[in-house]
């Protein structure tokens, strides 16, 4: 499909739409939507993104949706995805401000909330195993996630720190040893 | 006018410094919930609650909703640009330097770093959710989700539709206390 402004917008307003549970399944929608359906990126630049979109301040599933519309048309792009991603929050928001306290307290939306919650853990799981793929390369690599995993998990250190811990680490690195990144481009 | 103001530069600094996302922003919320009054803690939790029905990210969708209260639909327009503008800025300079320094060897070598450490964290967040909403019928409609999963990709929408059905559904038998 061609990349113009006007798609960019309407694939990121299709995944906005779709963000239910708190903006954790951006990666495995991006994957449906922009790698599988449409072939615009591929799971190891949407995997880079991401990691990214984690390491700069503000909503990861928006900062991962910027850094894929950059990569599809530049800075346009990057403002059509945005304005994508955003645009039916923000809809709905309004739509619901006036009776929030009434929603919230109907035992049908509860239940449903309860339902969603289940099925974000699965597209999480789903998300990690791609993404293990494309990140756990070798012995290295699989000691960071599970340093990371076990600090955030067990001991809930706050995600910045670990971030920051991991590109400190990673400027430290080519000090240490040589190391073959494969990049696909060179 | 200054409400407008006020709200521009509350927002825009949640999107500035709140590192981490997804729940990190919810301190500085808190915050804003004490000290300018735009919305109570108990609308925050509520907010919270409704946001994982409603499209969207937490953050923006709590921007959207506090402007909204506070100055109608103007200030929700405000609010929600304000909470993402510092990304949208930022991510666009770190795209032209990555565009430059793509090959060299310490942004390769944090590239590397950085991909295994953030899957570590979304690893993280889906362990504390499932622990956070499982009972016995929850492991039930998970282990369905799962083997639909493993014998055949299928669309996230199936997952979250399925999920939200079987949850409505649960709800009329009690199923998901």
């Amino acid at each position: 499909m061609e990349k113009t402004l006007y798609q960019i917008f309407k694939t990121f307003f299709k995944v906005g739409t779709l963000l239910l549970g708190g903006g954790y399944v951006i990666l495995p929608l991006l994957q449906s939507e922009l790698v599988d359906k449409r072939d615009w990126i591929d799971d190891d630049e949407l995997c880079e993104y991401y990691a990214l979109g984690q390491s700069v301040p503000g909503i990861i599933a928006a900062n991962t949706a910027i850094f894929v519309g950059y990569k599809l048309k530049k800075t346009p792009g990057a403002i059509a995805a945005t304005l994508g991603i955003v645009m039916p929050a923000f809809i709905s928001i309004i739509l619901i401000a006036k009776i929030l306290e009434e929603v919230v307290k109907l035992k049908f939306v509860q239940s449903i909330f309860w339902g969603v919650g289940i099925g974000v853990v699965l597209l999480i799981y789903l998300a990690v195993k791609e993404m293990w793929r494309k990140s756990v390369v070798d012995k290295f690599s699989c000691w960071i996630f599970f340093i990371t995993f076990t600090l955030s998990a067990c001991f809930k250190a706050p995600p910045a720190a670990l971030i920051i811990l991991a590109i400190f680490i990673g400027v430290w690195l080519p000090y240490q040893r040589k190391i073959e990144y494969g990049d696909k481009e060179e | 006018m200054i409400i407008y103001l006020k709200l521009f530069l509350e927002f825009f600094h949640i999107g500035l410094f709140s590192f981490g996302g997804g729940y990190a922003t919810l301190p500085f919320l808190y915050h804003i919930a004490d000290v300018q009054k735009w919305y109570t803690t108990k609308q925050l939790a509520d907010m919270i609650a409704v946001s994982s029905i409603t499209p969207g990210p937490v953050g923006v969708n709590v921007a959207t909703f506090a402007g909204f209260t506070t100055a109608g639909i103007v200030g929700a327009f405000i609010a929600t640009t304000a909470v993402i503008l510092p990304s949208l800025i930022l991510i666009i300079i770190i795209s032209k330097l990555l565009e430059q320094f793509r090959h060299n060897k310490y942004v390769q070598s944090v590239i590397y770093t950085l991909k295994p450490a953030g899957c570590g964290l979304l690893a993280a967040v889906g362990v504390d959710m499932f622990i956070n909403s499982i009972n016995l019928f929850g492991m039930v409609l998970l282990t369905g989700l799962f083997v639909a999963s493993i014998t055949e990709k299928r669309d996230p929408l199936f997952y979250l539709g399925v999920s939200a059905l079987v949850g409505l559904i649960a709800g009329f038998f009690n199923l998901t206390g």
